[in-house]
């Protein structure tokens, strides 16, 4: 039993970071239509510079600017995209690919030799509490995670941006004919992606997350998380949350109670298996066609 | 006219049968076969040899998961060259060593081998299991002598490996026995082995069951691959399983994981690792707090081991190479050029220093020294590992490569009885 609750509470620490990069996938989907497979690279963008900066500017500093800094990146890639108006999502989808090798090669080759950590005031120190150990950087990113998503889903409800969004959403056509700038709310949808991918490499590059430093791993962590996205269903903000912890719970639980390696192919199993169900995700918007 | 045309046609079947056995010819592996021309000193010589030097080759790592290590090899390689050309070389012909980085993957060894391998007599490092796995029958094809920086009993069926030292599931006997002497783990205990899937993890496990088999042990096996960084599940696993020590066959990285992990999960028992878990960087990663459980067992001494040789060697890659890593690959490296140099040596005395001429030395040689660098080495039994004795090192943040020696080089009985894959008898 302690150590099925000591899976639990690694499943759960986990699933918080996966929960906050499927929000990213899901927030830029929303207001798109476009599946961002550069959402990876935006996650090195912001780790390198705080790898880059925290020696001469403080961790502190240096995270802010690495958040900025992916939020900036997101942006960035807005405006690359919309340059090819005429292009089909699908289209758009394959230019986030291209997009994500040419920076993730490059971080990969600046970052060079070093693997470098870079949750310095956390990391590897954990708490014990009744027998069990709570991972500090896993339980801050629990509470930074459902402090963002908590605002997120406000600004979603009650901001005018968020009543932009969602109309968007609903109806494209329909909310730029209402007034709605439809280019404001999609750049304000990539610099939010942006910056959540520059917070959640906050918690990937550590020894208590992913044992390992920045780099490739790290980008192929934020790839784990698109599973959670999709079962989630890709157009639902509360979908991404609950895919996340699913994803962080599955792997855990399954590395135990099955194997080691079936743990990693147990996440892909498990949105498979709920693809099949609910094609839309566990909470995704069904597509229904009026004839 | 019929007759003539019959002739004509037998003809061109006979030209084009003695075409196809020229071209079969040229795209034999002639060059390979014994043979070779005599050169300076009436010494018989073939590739990679001159009258004035003899062409070595590493295939190492200096930017994959092991640069740490083999960037130490190649320096140990690299000083045993040196010294071995200022006391004026071997059969009077200077060492000359070429280079190459396959970064631990098998496929660019596989590019890089052909590169390499008419340049040079034979291979004073070829790092990585599956690189060598890679380039067995390579090896084999062009009678190429190898010394692996790699120590699976595995590979003791390919009569072109130069094995030097203690192979993985020697060293994790002799560590088990070390860890049992200490009172660390008794009879009955369960222990975890986390190990990679392949060559290096399965030799390393075949250790751990062959040990827990004598001693009433049972053995959790986790299986990882080479890329996987994090470990927590596994020891969280671990301890459900009250295991009391935990077997690394892993890369630095995992095993800082390991670690990490069975500290902050309170588990805290002793962690044993073969020779390539421990690197001297993780000291300066965030779980460097958590590595002071780990015993490395290895063929080589520790880099701040008191041995004469190893100090000597020390000194001399500090001086050369500093501000490079510190960790027990230099000596690895030195070692390795310690017994190229008594089998090229024994090749010359018998006039032959073509690759058939060294691999007939090398197993002509019984007793290899190396001021204790490795335990005395016996190349005479093709299929067995030529030592069975490690130096054991416990990690000390203040030892210089970051372990210091906690057993003099020792054999345990167990090791003595163990019977390797490959060996005869």
């Amino acid at each position: 039993m302690e150590t099925f609750v000591q899976l639990v509470v690694n499943g759960l620490g986990k699933g918080a970071v996966y929960a906050l990069l499927a929000l990213g996938f899901v927030v830029i989907f929303k207001a798109t239509e476009v599946v961002n497979f550069a959402h990876g690279s935006l996650v090195l963008v912001g780790g390198y510079l705080v790898y880059a900066l925290k020696d001469s500017m403080g961790w502190i500093g240096a995270a802010v600017v690495g958040i900025v800094s992916a939020a900036l990146a997101g942006l960035v890639l807005e405006r690359l995209l919309a340059g090819a108006r005429n292009a089909d999502h699908n289209g758009l989808a394959l230019l986030t690919i291209g997009v994500d090798v040419i920076i993730t090669e490059e971080i990969v080759r600046r970052i060079g030799a070093d693997i470098p950590f870079i949750g310095d005031p956390y990391d590897s120190q954990p708490i014990q509490i009744a027998g069990l150990t709570i991972f500090r950087t896993q339980s801050i990113a629990l509470v930074v995670g459902a402090v963002l998503i908590t605002a997120f889903f406000l600004a979603f409800r009650f901001s005018s941006w968020g009543v932009a969004m969602r109309a968007q959403a609903e109806n494209r056509e329909a909310a730029a004919l209402m007034g709605i700038r439809s280019s404001r709310v999609t750049a304000t949808a990539w610099l939010v992606a942006g910056a959540l991918a520059g917070v959640a490499v906050l918690f990937m590059a550590t020894q208590d997350f992913s044992g390992a430093g920045l780099g490739r791993g790290t980008h192929a962590i934020a790839l784990i998380a698109f599973p959670a996205a999709i079962l989630g269903g890709l157009d639902s903000t509360a979908g991404a949350v609950v895919g996340g912890l699913v994803v962080g719970l599955t792997e855990a639980l399954s590395a135990q109670y099955i194997s080691f390696e079936f743990s990693k192919s147990a996440v892909f199993l498990v949105m498979l298996l709920v693809l099949v169900i609910r094609p839309s995700g566990l909470f995704g918007t069904k597509e229904l066609s009026r004839v | 006219m019929i007759l003539r045309r019959k002739a004509g046609r037998s003809a061109l079947i006979a030209g084009a049968l003695a075409s196809t056995l020229v071209l079969a010819a040229c795209g034999s592996t002639a060059d390979n076969q014994p043979g070779g021309t005599t050169g300076a000193g009436g010494v018989k010589t073939d590739k990679g040899v001159t009258d004035s030097t003899i062409t070595l080759g590493i295939m190492g790592d200096t930017t994959g998961v092991f640069k740490n290590l083999g960037a130490a090899i190649n320096a140990g390689n690299s000083i045993w060259a040196e010294d071995v050309n200022a006391a004026g070389g071997i059969c009077n012909r200077q060492i000359k060593i070429e280079i190459v980085d396959h970064g631990y993957k098998a496929d660019t060894a596989k590019t890089l081998y052909p590169q390499l391998e008419p340049k040079v007599l034979g291979m004073v490092q070829l790092l990585g299991s599956p690189v060598l796995a890679a380039l067995k029958q390579n090896l084999i094809d062009d009678n190429l002598t190898a010394a692996p920086a790699s120590w699976s009993s595995e590979i003791l069926n390919n009569p072109n490996i130069m094995m030097i030292g203690t192979t993985y599931d020697l060293e994790i006997i002799d560590g088990l026995a070390y860890l049992q002497q200490e009172g660390l783990i008794k009879e009955g205990d369960t222990i975890g082995h986390i190990y990679i899937d392949g060559e290096y993890g399965g030799n390393g496990l075949k250790g751990s069951k062959f040990y827990a088999e004598k001693h009433g042990l049972t053995v959790k096996e986790s299986k990882i691959t080479s890329t996987d960084s994090d470990l927590t599940n596994i020891v969280t696993g671990l301890r459900g399983d009250g295991v009391k020590a935990i077997v690394l066959t892993t890369t630095p990285g995992q095993s800082a994981s390991a670690l990490a992990a069975n500290q902050a999960l309170g588990l805290n028992v002793p962690v044993l690792g073969n020779n390539p878990t421990f690197d001297p960087a993780l000291l300066q990663s965030p779980a460097a707090n958590a590595l002071g459980n780990l015993y490395v067992a290895a063929s080589s001494p520790p880099f701040s081991s008191k041995t004469p040789k190893a100090v000597e060697v020390a000194a001399k890659y500090k001086q050369k190479y500093a501000g490079a890593p510190l960790n027990a690959g230099l000596h690895v490296g030195y070692v390795e050029g310690l017994v190229w140099q008594a089998v090229l040596t024994k090749a010359c005395e018998s006039g032959d220093l073509t690759r058939v001429g060294v691999q007939k030395a090398l197993t002509s040689l019984s007793s290899v020294k190396t001021d204790d660098l490795v335990a005395e080495l016996d190349y005479s039994s093709p299929g067995t590992p030529p030592t069975r004795g490690v130096y054991i090192a416990k990690v000390d943040p203040a030892a210089e490569g970051g372990l210091t020696e906690v057993a003099p080089l020792f054999t345990a009985p167990d090791a003595e009885g163990y019977k390797a894959p490959h060996q005869k008898g």
